[in-house]
């Protein structure tokens, strides 16, 4: 069986499972205060930057800190418990199939509901942009090249969380601990994004992210710029590290 | 016997161990925050527990409602992961009873993170400011506060758990939910009143009538959301 059959599979899997739903609800409540708050973007002279940059910008951070993470932590969720729930994984596991390419089939499917969460939000983004534009009389519609750069840092830079609430959530079989686990470690996100070992950190990764972008798009403001060197080489670290334990770990405690 | 019932229930999930650590993650934060940043707070003019709280509030807070969120899932997954529910609902008592049982554990479990951060926040006082009589009866105000807004939330929590089927559904809704409530403004009444958003209120520095309020408005919610889960359940059963 291709690996691309078994994505397909995995995708079959979850087509009643509502998951799609909560991830656009949301992305709207997401932009539902920006758009009631959308005269605060004009008082934005002290960190210099433009109303319609700073309309993306925090809604973004809003998303990267803690609705998107969280919102991944609940499809971890999803993903293990359709499978767990009437033993469906021990039919799985007894087809002629390596469990480490089931596991990965299944991580391909987290990273495509992470893709499908920031698209929504950017689809929300221009709808929303659309409505203040409309009710301000000011264009906060910014060039669509330049606000898929922006979610396209957002996505590529939670790949390394993803991979560690996959990891969590295959490792760690009582439901409550991985999902206390993947909940609890979002939260301190906001602490480490000040500190230098940010990069030792897969969840602050977006959140870091889109700051360093913010103090960009800010002229007066200055945060910390995405140094490349110690970051990549971390990140690619943790990321095959925890895929890597996740594969051996997929499948154990039922073949036990 | 419902409690007990349920008490034993969650012996094996690992729920008790869930929230201790929880609580005691929760009371990390004022000490770590002091260990690191304490010259940032010491010269403040207000009270030690005022000054603690208004640093640290908002994180513990989003720790609690987020153990109360997965734990309120995980108490009615138990449930529903082998149909374990159908045969509660061919026992002779009432649905809501189970309903309620897990409520009082989860008060309980409440009470407890609770009771662990307090130490925390006393812990802080002494250490860093010095400990006065009038300090300890802010303490036990703030938490007793603390404590009556955050019933609402699980009260709320497990009226969605109860409500859905599949685990991801009701955690997913419990996330939405306090996305929500961290995006809401704490200073506007109204908006803080979505039960989610109530914890996150601090008596230290509230005038006396708003706390009032506040108290008023969370034991109006717990009301509410109890007669609703009872009402659910009527209806959803006449449908089954």
């Amino acid at each position: 069986m291709s690996f691309l059959s078994l994505v397909g599979i995995e995708f079959k899997k979850i087509r009643r499972s509502k998951i799609l739903l909560i991830l656009t609800v949301s992305t709207i409540i997401l932009w539902l205060p920006s758009i009631f708050n959308a005269n605060l973007n004009f008082g934005m002279q002290a960190e210099g930057i433009s109303p319609e940059n700073n309309f993306l910008i925090q809604g973004f951070m809003g998303m990267a800190w803690f609705m998107f993470p969280a919102s991944m932590v609940v499809s971890t969720v999803l993903l293990n418990m359709t499978e767990r729930s009437n033993k469906g994984i021990l039919k799985m596991l007894s087809l002629p199939i390596a469990t480490s390419r089931l596991c990965l089939a299944k991580f391909v499917v987290l990273i495509a509901l992470a893709a499908f969460q920031i698209l929504m939000t950017v689809l929300m983004y221009f709808v929303s942009a659309g409505i203040v534009s409309q009710t301000q009389d000011y264009n906060f519609i910014l060039q669509p090249l330049f606000v898929f750069k922006e979610a396209g840092l957002i996505f590529i830079s939670a790949i390394p969380m993803l991979a560690f609430f996959w990891f969590l959530s295959v490792c760690i079989q009582t439901p409550i601990f991985s999902i206390g686990v993947g909940l609890a470690s979002i939260v301190p996100s906001v602490l480490l994004i000040n500190t230098k070992i940010w990069f030792a950190y897969p969840m602050a990764y977006p959140f870091f992210v889109i700051t360093a972008e913010y103090g960009k798009l800010a002229s007066n403001l200055t945060a910390a710029q995405v140094e490349f060197i110690p970051w990549i080489p971390v990140a690619i670290v943790i990321t095959i590290l925890c895929l890597s334990i996740s594969c051996l770990c997929f499948g154990q405690a039922e073949r036990r | 016997m419902s409690f007990s019932l349920e008490c034993k229930k969650v012996k094996r999930t690992g729920f008790t161990p869930a929230f201790l650590s929880g609580g005691l993650l929760a009371a990390i934060v004022p000490v770590l925050n002091m260990t690191v940043r304490s010259e940032n707070y010491l010269g403040l003019h207000a009270t030690p527990v005022q000054i603690l709280m208004d640093a640290n509030w908002q994180m513990m807070t989003m720790l609690n409602i987020l153990l109360i969120v997965a734990g309120a899932c995980l108490m009615y997954h138990t449930e529903y992961a082998d149909n374990a529910i159908r045969r509660m609902c061919t026992l002779p008592m009432k649905e809501s009873r189970l309903f309620f049982g897990k409520v009082t554990l989860m008060m309980l479990m409440c009470t407890v993170i609770l009771i662990i951060e307090a130490a925390s926040v006393a812990f802080c006082s002494y250490h860093w400011f010095e400990l006065t009589h009038e300090v300890w009866i802010e303490i036990m105000k703030s938490f007793g506060y603390a404590l009556l807004l955050i019933f609402p939330s699980a009260f709320g929590s497990l009226f969605i758990a109860s409500a859905c089927k599949n685990m991801w559904v009701s955690l997913g809704i419990g996330v939405v939910c306090v996305f929500t409530a961290t995006m809401l403004p704490t200073k506007n009444f109204v908006l803080s009143l979505f039960p989610f958003a109530l914890p996150f209120q601090i008596f230290a520095g509230t005038a006396e009538n708003t706390a009032c309020n506040f108290m008023i408005a969370a034991l109006a919610e717990i009301l509410i959301i109890g007669i609703a889960e009872v009402l659910f359940l009527k209806v959803r059963r006449s449908f089954e």
